[in-house]
Order: C-alpha cells, then structure tokens, then sequence
C-alpha cells in the first residue's frame, strides 16, 4: 500500500521520537544480508482478510519438530499457488515483505549488530501468518496472526518463543504476553520494544541474561522486564553473544514490516573522579544562604551521597570533581532532589533551582568535548516534609544512563498505590465515568463503558450516541476515579480502537453538509439505555428530532467482531445519514472498508455506503430512512 | 468546658480541677452520662468485596435499605438489622453509574444524581436488578474532578431538587468556577425531564433535605464561605458563592445578579504577580473586613446561613440533612433536624426557628464515635437512623474507609438542651429533663462567646469579632424545663457559642450530655424584655484555695512550661485543635507528633496556627483554616505540648 503524506505525518506525530533514532529507509535492501529473495521493497501492500494461508500450514510450528516441519511446508508451497493470494503488492518504497515460495523462504538479517537497542516497527500478516523478530538473531519475539485467541501462549503473537531443547539447562519455555493485543490480518500492528542484551565478564563467562525491558504492542504493555536465559527456537546461533544482528523470520508465512526505527544503546562509560565534599547546616533557604553557612565537615567520596550530611533537614552540600568523558558528544544530565540544586559543569550552571523546599527531578543536555570537565554539585534542604535525596545521573543518545549517587541518595520511587481493577467477569459490566478519547485526547463527562464476558469491550459516548472505542481483554482500571478523591475518569486496560468524536446520526440540508457537533436539546436527547433479556447487554437509546433510536451492540462469538444494529421509531426519514467511520477510507474485497488500515467495516443489512471528502476526510457514511441498520467492525 | 475571660484564667484552672474531681467522685457512684447510654452505633457488616462508599441512603416501604456507593452501584440491603438469621443481605441492583451521590424512591423506582444526570433506575421484570437506566435529565461537565452532582431530593409536588458543585481553576486551583452551566447551581427537575434552574450560590453543596416542605442544604467552608451550615434555599436564592452568577443571564434563570455587578462591590482578590496568580488568603488583623449580612445589603437576594455549624467545632464537611419524623422513635428530639459531618464522623443536631421571616435557629453536637465519615442517612420505620459512610480523599475521625452502621434510640433520655429559642435579651433554653434550680441560677453556669465569619475570597474565615458574653441574669421556669439567659450585648447575625458545664440536672445531678450551643442570631424577635427584678443573679463564692506546688516540666527552650496531656486537653478542644488533629492518629489532619517531628520552634507553630501552610503536608486532603483566634499564650503552650512529644 502506499503510505499518503497523512498517514506518513500521523505516524510521525503519534511515536514522537525522545532519542536520536535511526530509520531503516527501506529503499533498497542494503542494510540487510543476501538471501533468496523472497524479502522485497515495495509501495504498496493490501491483504485480503479472508484467505487464510493457515490453510496451508499443516501444524503450527510450535508443535512440531523443525525437521518434520521443513519438510510439510515443502509439500504445502506447492498448494500455495493455486490459492488466491493473500497478498498483492505494487513497486515502490518503504514496506519491507516477505513473500516466501518453495525455494524462497529464508529469512533477512541486518548488516548491522545490536547489543542493548530500543526498536519499533509496525508490522502486518496476513490471515493465518506467522514471523517472528529475533533480537540479536537469537532471541524471539512471535509475530502471529493470533485474531481472537483469548488466552495467547508464548506461540501467539507478542509471545517470546520456546526452544525445542531437551537439555534441562537449556529449555526455555517461552513467555506468553500478558494479553492478546493483536489485530485483525491485514491490518498494520505497532510494536515498540526495548531489549538488553546478554552480558560477559572479561573470562567471556555470562554475567546477565537477556532481557525484554519493555514490549508494547499497539500501544499495551505485554511485556516488563522478561530475561530470556536461553537462545529461544530457530536461532542464528545457539551461542550467546553480546552482539547480533536483527533477524526477521521467513519460513513460515507473508509478512511486511514499515516505518523501522531503532536506537542502539551501549553502557555509558562517563566516570567521575576527586569527588571532594562540603556539608553545611543552617536555615538554608536559598544558595546563597551557603555563603555564610556554617561548615560542618569536609570529605572525598567515590559517589554522590546525601546521607553525608547526617541530617534529615536543615542541611547544605556542595560536591566538587571531575568528569571523565570518553567521547565527545551531547551528553544529558538529570538531577532529581529535594529542596534546591545547582550543578555547573565547566564552572557553567547547567541546571538550577534556587529553592530550598522542592522536590523534582531535571534533565539538561550539554556537548561535551572528550576529557576532563570539572563539575560540582550543590543541594539545600529546609523543608522537613520532605526526605533528603539527591541523585545524578548521565546519558548520551546511544547510551544506558550512567548513575552517579549511591542507592540511597535517590532510590527509585515506585507505586504505593493498589490499582482498581474492574473485571467483566461473566458479564456485562457496565461502568460510567471521563473518558479521554485516544487515551489522551478530549476528555468526555457521559461516558460509558462495556465489558462483556467474551472479553470484548467498548465505550460509548451517551450524550452523542456513538461508540467510541473497542477493545479485547480485560476491562477497565478504574483506579483514576476510585482512588482518593479521583478524576471521574477510567482507563481502558487493552489496545483501544478509537473511531471518531461527536453525533454519527444526523439529518443533513444536503449530502455533502458536514455532520454537526454533538446535538442539544430540544434536538437531540439521550434517554439512556436498558438491559437487553436477550443477550444481557445494554440498549442505547436517545430521542432525535422526535424519532426514537436504538443502539444495540454486541460481539461476535469468535471475540473478533462487534456488531452495531440500530433501529428507528420512524420508517418515513429524509435526508437523514449514518456516519460509519472517518478518517482514510479505502474500499476492500468482500464489502469491507478499511479505516486508516487500523480496522474494518462491514454493512451486513443497510444500504451501500458511500465514501465521501469532507474538511480533508474520509468519511463513511449511510443514507438513513428508518429502515434498521446493522454494520459490523473489525479489528 | 468551655474558655471564660483570660483575666480568670486562674479560676477557670480551679473549675476545671473541681470538674474533674466531680468526674471521678462520679465515677464512683454512677457512670458519667456518655453518648453510647442513649444511642447506640451498630455496624453492618459488609461482604468481602463489597465497598459499601455510602453515596445516598433510603429507607424503603418494605424494610429494606437503598444505598447508592461512589462505586456506582446502587445495592438493596435486605434484613439491614440482621434479625432472623443474624446476616444483613446485599443484593446489587444496579451497578456502573458515575459516582452516584443520592437516592430517591418512589412508586417502585429509584432516582439517583450521577455526575452528568438525573437517572430513574426501574426493575421491569421483577427479578430485583434495574433493567431501564433511564435518563431523566442530563446536564453538562466540564470533566473536573470536583464536578460532583448531589441528590435527587424528592419534592412534595414530585418534582427533583439537585445541587452541583463548582469545578477549580486550573492555575487558580483555590478559586471555584463554574465552568459549564449549570455548576454551582441547584436544578429542579420534573419526572419528564424539563429542568429549571432554582438557586446558585452553591460551592460544594453535599448535604440536601426538605424541612417543612422548604428545600435546605448544607455547604462546607471554603472560597466564600466562611463556615460551613444550613442554607435555606427558596427559588431565586443566592447563597454566596458567585461562580454560578456566570449563567444568570440565561433565559431561564431566576436571578439577575450578574458576575460584574458583584465584583463591582466585592473584591474578586484576583492577583497576579510574576505571572502567577496568587492565592488569597485570610488578612490578619483586617481594618473592616466584610460580612455576608452586609453584602446583602447591595444584593437583597444574597441568603444569610439559617444556621452556621461553625467550622472545626460542629462538623469541617457537613453533609445529609434529615428531619427526625419517628414520632418518638428516635427519642426526644421529634420534628428536629439533624446534620451529617464526613470529617469529623458525627451528626449534629439543629433546630430552628422563624424571625421576621427569616430563618435561624441552633446546633448541638448529637452523636460522634461513627467509623467513616458520615455522608448521607435516613429513618427506618422502626426509628432506626441508618449511616451511609465513606471518607475516601478526605479523611475522617472515624478510620474505616467506608460501611453503613446504624444509630438506635435506646430508651433513655439524655440530659440536653431540647432546644434554644432567640429572645428580645437573650435566649430561652428548654431542656429534656427539669433543672437543678440550684445549679441553674447560678450566672458561673453559663458562659459564652458570640463571632461572626468573613465573607470573602480565601478559604474559610477565622471567627472575627470575638466578644465574650456577659450574662446579666437567668430565670428558671416554674418546673424548671427552661432557663432564660438574659445577656448584656445582642450582637444580630452573630454567633453565640454558649456552655452550661456547670447545669445539672434535677435529681441525679448530671450534667449536660453536649453542654454548648450554638445558635445564629440572624434577627433578633421583637418582645418584652425581662424585668431585673425576675432574674437571678447568684454567683458562686469562688474561695482561692491554695494551689499545691507541682513539679513545672519546663519545656526545651526553657521558657513555656509544658502541660500535661490531660492539662492540654482542655486548650486543645476549646480551640477546636482536635477536631483534626490528634495525639498519635492521622485523622483529618496529621496527629500532633508528626508534627513534633517536624522540629519546629514553638514560635513556628504559633506562627503555622495562625497562618498554616498546607503545602507543608501534601498527603493531607484538607487544608486547615487559619486560626488567628486563638490566644497567643495558649497556642504557645499548645506548641511546647506539641514539641515535648518528639
């Protein structure tokens, strides 16, 4: 597919680079080693949702040997072109496929190594596909098309893949990720990862396992701090090492990956030496107020540490050493304290805050030419409700921050507080509260969410009557609203696929009016909702312009679809439409709209749609007579 | 016990001496009268798993229990006495609305306030959970946190009363605002959905009820409101707090003040400096400070408080509004009203009286010792007064986070004053119980103060212009069921804070259960005054006794001796000190030595009683109101008490 300046500026926009991140350009196939040529550039990219290439598959990898299993795929390429193609493309640039055959399978290394590296990408598979990204060629990250599965394993998409090993030492089960959060086949998925790689000691001996840091997909965290102590199954090499390539899978299936970016992270190697101290007591309420304070002792020291002081308030200290820095190169200097600090470097103030009762943590950047730069460190405190601390710490845009104060000084702060989980259980659950829609975007006060014991969820804007937002997995967390006083507001706990904001129903002067902000009274009334007997779930209904509307919205049983029928008082409507969806509208097989490529729409019972351009959007709308409507989404 | 003058303070100390002794001689003979001996709490208990974050509380036809939780959920407690079987059931019949503060029932259905909307929750098919969420009218938000909706109170003409709070600045984060109509506002809605605006004025309008069919509510101190109380809320009303006046100009609003009219009399106190707003704050000492009573005067709709619960002392976050309607039930206080409190876990009790057409009347502290901060109750047909509690994100005397418990008359009647009425000179006490003549003429029975609160834009306001009464005389009645107090100085729309520690009753010789009233003198009746000649005038001879040397703990700084717990007490409740703070317990506020520890000097806590920073305590939800009237002495002591627990 061809990415449109507006989706290309969306994506830009939505990631937000903090670090110097580099782009694989995914103009031609430099960055990567030689393969068979099944991995290509191209433009364009579309995916037709309903050929299932898991129809060729005989068994999942996961259950079969890898011999045995080279030797079914050999036997089911050949099916695979007689089959519709999953999976058409045009030439261009910028989407980097695989589209595998009986002699072209392999997978693609990167001519680059990474040892510690921060990664995202967005990836799609077709129907029934299956990949997977090796970090360091070693370690896997499953790519799958995992669509509905409610309890996924470490073989399902997000997953960090067993091994076939049957030494004791050596298994490595897998990790299944803490939710399903993957779309529907066709559809382009994001994938944000954060891996550290294993570590050596001079001897060559591990000193530290591997480790997924983080991994976000489509925006969830499915994982936190997973150490994998083994390579998992189909690694470049079984010996560990600190450095690899990135290796993407090709043997089991078509996929495509877009918009790479990774920043290579190495240990800082910023040192500090002479640390000399000076310890100061007093009413210090500015640092000024050091000038005539009185001293109280004086001391080297290897680290930062407020605890030199012995005090837990009413205290001064000033550090004076040396910083060592291997490299020229922009190096960022973050100070977290409480009461007030100044920290010069070169005799420069390069972070100050001229307090005594604060508490913060600051973040400057400097570039540094290589060598010695003197550096000192002041911190007063006379605010006794705080505790004392004082941390430092540096880092360049390719390296892991190097922390300079004891554990002590500045101990990580955590969480104190129990989250407020609600589940679905056997459903529905139903809960109002503030909505941010796209999680940090207009906050809306007549919410309601949706949980249902398929685990498919949804919000809906009662006071536009519009479904805002679907998601799988557990419901919502609740915590901002229910602990202490609250906001009035919760969280969606999956990967939300938002739609749009305000009334989709309205009464248009002519077809290409655009539809009006949500209504008011007299016009548009929300009347609230009842339980449906027959599937437990909620009516919506809301009064406009006279007709009477329902709203009922359920979900499927194989927890990949939702369904939105409405129904009408009035049969004799004019001039009345039904917005499905806006945004970038492109138009599928099989009466299926694609949105932004972040889901489907479907009209089971209505008229066509129509694709229409208003203010610089796609919009999907229906005409409106009465007659009852019933459109399906999916993703 | 209350405070006399300073210049007694020595007699005070020997009163207080010979008051204890009377305790323990007491205690001897017969237990000293407590709470518990009248009304009795019981708890309910709650399944695990249930948080029962009393949000609206109604009795039913059938004996059952309505109570809505800030969860959402609106559960039917069956058996809420825990006969039979001994268990108390829970049955969930609704669930999922947003923070509904209220709940109303009638012909089968419910009605709550959620934040956006009035909701009828119906059960169609009878299988005891609500199936029609229905939306009788829904109003906008702006989404602050602070926008809490309150009610419905069901009205006799069957219509719905509800009240809205205001919403914060954003950089001025002390200053109410109403972002969207109709916050601020009170809204009287008709089953079929037409809703009317009916007052604003309104800051934080938790507490609601009908009291001879009038619509009152209760409001909290805070930016124009110098102390929390009662507001008598008829249509058109302004209550004080001008953030709703931003929508009088709507079609349908019954009031005409406008925002520019008020500020154009009433320092908005609105200033930046540095590009900062800056938060106003209570002028110490102010030259001419002004009151609610004269500010009506440029706005003849401005509603004085009918009855002020004078912060700190009657309650910090006052809450449900209920008349007692038992017939006896609840014991002797039939038609009175009484007054929740979140903060400090208690009801009050009010009665009120009509002068000049104005509403006024008086407030008794009633029942304390609940576990969770009282927030919303209501009679059972058996007399019993169940308590819907939560105290999540403020903090409460009582250290449960939420519960229902109930408060039951237990036969006996406590020795109080039924009631206070204002007179031409004075006041009339009527009492449960016949006086002690003795005791009742006696002039050192009766003592008292009478201050006003500001009207202005910081949070809160000291008790201004304190003068200590002067009771001329007293006349006790023929059967010795009222006293009148007679004083020298009337001062119209103050407060007077009266203690009768001394009165005892007739026979058995107790003392008063709650000896203090508070009563608001918004007008004061017109009518004979007592002749001299019918008052008494009797005072105790006070013999000065020697006072045996003690051992003085001198404190730290060698300057201010320091009081034992029990001596300090007495300064403690009468500076209202421990309506939030307590020795060793986080309640409202932080427990006396966590702030020991934070080793000030005692001439810094002084200077924090009168001039606190609640920035200092950023885990406490409620800041605490500056303080200039307490003594300078005592607040010295109360500091060296404080730092000599380190």
């Amino acid at each position: 597919m061809k990415i449109g300046t507006g989706t290309l500026f969306f994506l830009l926009l939505s990631i937000g680079p903090i670090w110097a991140q580099t782009q694989e350009p995914l103009e031609n196939l430099d960055n990567f080693r030689e393969q068979a040529g099944n991995w290509k550039i191209v433009g364009n990219v579309t995916v037709d949702p309903t050929v299932d290439v898991h129809d060729l598959m005989e068994a999942p990898k996961e259950m079969v040997p890898e011999k045995k299993k080279r030797r079914k795929k050999r036997k089911k390429e050949k099916t695979i072109e007689v089959k519709p193609q999953a999976l058409t493309t045009t030439p261009g640039t910028g989407i980097l496929i695989n589209q595998y055959s009986e002699d072209k399978k392999d997978r693609i290394e990167t001519v680059w190594q990474h040892g510690d590296i921060k990664l995202q990408l967005e990836v799609m598979l077709p129907k029934g596909s299956n990949s997977g990204i090796y970090l360091q060629g070693r370690y896997e990250l499953q790519l799958k098309d995992s669509w509905g599965i409610a309890n996924p394993k470490g073989s399902d998409m997000g997953g960090i893949h067993n091994n076939w090993e049957t030494d004791p030492d050596k298994i490595f089960r897998g990790i299944p990720p803490s939710g399903n959060a993957s779309k529907a086949p066709g559809l382009w998925q994001t994938m944000d990862i954060h891996f550290q790689a294993p570590k050596f000691n001079a001897e060559g001996e591990k000193i530290a396992n591997a480790k997924f840091v983080s991994v976000v997909l489509n925006g969830v965290k499915i994982h936190s701090n997973i150490e994998v102590p083994h390579p998992t199954g189909g690694p470049i090499s079984k010996q560990e090492s600190a450095v690899g390539p990135l290796v993407f899978q090709g043997n089991h299936g078509p996929v495509a990956f877009r918009d790479i970016r990774y920043q290579l992270l190495e240990d800082g190697k910023v040192t500090i030496s002479n640390l000399t101290y000076t310890t100061y007591k007093g009413d210090l309420m500015g640092l000024e107020d050091l000038d005539d304070g009185a001293v109280v002792h004086e001391g080297s020291a290897k680290q930062f540490d407020v605890d030199v002081t012995g005090e837990e308030d009413g205290y001064g200290l000033v550090y004076k050493g040396t910083l060592n820095v291997p490299q020229e190169g922009d190096y960022t200097f973050t100070v977290g304290y409480t009461g007030g600090v100044l920290l010069t470097i070169d005799g420069m103030e390069l972070i100050k805050h001229n307090t005594a009762q604060a508490q913060r943590q600051q973040s400057e950047t400097i570039h540094l030419t290589a060598g010695e730069h003197p550096l000192s460190l002041t911190n007063i405190k006379s605010a006794a409700w705080r505790a004392p601390r004082l941390g430092l710490s540096v880092q360049s845009a390719s390296t892991n921050p190097v922390i300079l104060n004891s554990y002590s000084s500045y101990p990580p702060t955590v969480n104190s507080v129990s989250p407020i989980f609600v589940e679905s259980g056997k459903g529905p659950r139903l809960l109002r509260g503030f909505v941010a829609f796209e999680g940090d975007g207009e906050r809306l006060s007549h919410t309601i969410g949706v949980g249902t014991s398929q685990g498919i969820n949804y919000i809906y804007d009662l006071a536009a009557g519009n479904p805002l937002g679907f998601w799988r997995g557990d419901f919502v967390n609740a915590t901002p609203m229910w602990h202490g006083r609250g906001d009035g507001s919760f969280r969606p706990m999956g990967a939300v696929q938002w739609t749009f904001l305000n009334q989709p129903l309205a009464m248009l002067d002519h077809p290409d009016a655009p539809f009006p902000k949500t209504g008011q009274s007299p016009d548009f009334v929300p009347k609230g909702y009842s339980m449906d007997p027959d599937t437990g779930l909620p009516i919506f209904k809301q009064l406009y312009k006279g007709v009477e509307i329902e709203n009922r919205i359920i979900p499927n049983t194989d927890n990949t679809h939702i369904m939105h029928n409405i129904r009408f008082s009035d049969q004799q409507l004019a001039d009345w439409y039904y917005k499905l969806a806006a945004g970038q509208i492109r138009k599928m097989p099989h009466g299926i709209y694609s949105v932004d490529d972040r889901y489907y729409v479907k009209v089971l019972k209505g008229p066509v749609p129509m694709i229409r351009k208003v203010e610089g959007e796609d919009e999907l709308i229906l005409p409106v007579d009465g007659s009852e409507l019933t459109y399906e989404i999916i993703w | 016990m209350k405070k006399i003058q300073i210049s007694t303070r020595n007699g005070i100390i020997s009163l207080c001496l010979v008051f204890l002794v009377g305790v323990i001689q007491n205690a001897h003979g017969q237990d000293v009268p407590r709470e518990s001996d009248y009304y009795r709490i019981t708890t309910v208990p709650v399944p695990e798993g249930i948080k029962i974050e009393g949000g609206g509380v109604i009795s039913l036809p059938n004996g059952n229990l309505g109570v809505s939780t800030r969860r959402g959920d609106v559960w039917i407690v069956e058996n809420p006495t825990m006969g039979n079987d001994g268990y108390a059931h829970f049955k969930k019949f609704a669930s999922g609305l947003h923070e509904p503060l209220g709940l109303a029932y009638k012909d089968g259905k419910f009605y709550t306030a959620q934040r956006g909307e009035l909701t009828e929750l119906v059960d169609t098919d009878g299988d005891g959970m609500a199936d029609e969420y229905n939306t009788i009218y829904a109003w906008p938000l702006s989404t602050h946190y602070h926008e809490y909706s309150f009610g419905p109170v069901l009205a006799p003409d069957n219509t719905f009363f509800v009240t809205a709070n205001v919403a914060f600045g954003n950089q001025e984060w002390w200053r109410g605002e109403s972002r969207v109509p109709w916050r601020a506002w009170t809204m009287k809605i008709t089953e079929d959905g037409k809703m009317e605006p009916w007052a604003t004025g309104m800051r934080s309008p938790a507490g609601y009820g009908l009291i001879d069919g009038e619509l009152f509510y209760t409001e909290n101190q805070g930016d124009w409101v110098g102390s929390g109380g009662i507001w008598h809320l008829p249509k058109g009303a302004f209550t004080g707090h001008p953030a709703g006046l931003k929508w009088s100009g709507e079609e349908n609003s019954p009031i005409t003040l406008t925002e520019e009219q008020f500020y154009s009399k009433i320092d908005k106190r609105q200033i930046k400096k540095n590009g900062r707003y800056v938060k106003p704050e209570n002028i110490k000492d102010e030259k001419d400070p002004l009151f609610v009573y004269e500010a009506k005067a440029y706005f003849p709709e401005l509603q004085l408080p009918a009855v002020i619960l004078p912060h700190g002392i009657l309650g910090i976050s006052n809450s449900e509004i209920m008349v007692d309607d038992t017939q006896g039930k609840f014991g002797p206080f039939d038609g009175q009203t009484f007054v929740g409190d979140m903060g400090q876990s208690k009801i009050m009790r009010v009665v009120m009286e009509k002068i000049k057409g104005q509403y006024q009347g008086v407030a008794f502290d009633f029942r304390s010792g609940f576990q969770s901060g009282v927030m919303r109750f209501d009679f059972d047909k058996k007399g019993n007064l169940f308590v819907g509690e939560t105290n999540r994100g403020w903090g409460s005397a009582g250290t449960t986070n939420s519960g229902l418990q109930y408060l039951t008359w237990t036969g006996k009647i406590p020795f109080e004053m039924k009631t206070v009425r204002a007179m031409p000179d004075g006041f009339e006490i009527e009492f449960t119980k016949p006086v002690d003549r003795a005791s009742a003429e006696l002039l050192d029975s009766y003592s008292g103060k009478s201050y006003i609160y500001k009207y202005h834009a910081a949070y809160g306001s000291p008790q201004t212009n304190l003068e200590q009464t002067s009771v001329k005389g007293v006349k006790v009645s023929a059967d010795g069921r009222k006293v009148r107090i007679v004083l020298n100085n009337l001062r119209q729309y103050y407060v007077y804070e009266m203690s009768l520690p001394g009165l005892k009753s007739k026979g058995d010789g107790t003392g008063i259960l709650h000896p203090t009233f508070y009563y608001t003198l918004n007008a004061i009746p017109e009518g004979a005054k007592l002749p001299s000649s019918e008052l008494s005038t009797k005072r105790a001879k006070v013999k000065k006794k020697p006072v045996a040397k003690k051992k003085v703990v001198r404190a730290k700084d060698n300057t201010v001796p320091v009081l034992t717990d029990k001596q300090v007490q007495t300064l403690l409740t009468d500076n209202t000190c421990v309506a939030c703070h307590q020795k060793d317990k986080r309640v409202v506020g932080p427990s006396f030595k966590a702030i020991s520890k934070r080793k000030y000097s005692n001439e810094k806590i002084v200077e924090l009683i009168y001039n606190p920073q609640p920035k200092n305590w950023p885990e406490y939800a409620t800041p605490m109101a500056p303080m200039p009237q307490v003594p300078r002495d005592e607040a010295l002591q109360i500091a060296a008490w404080i730092n000599s627990l380190r």
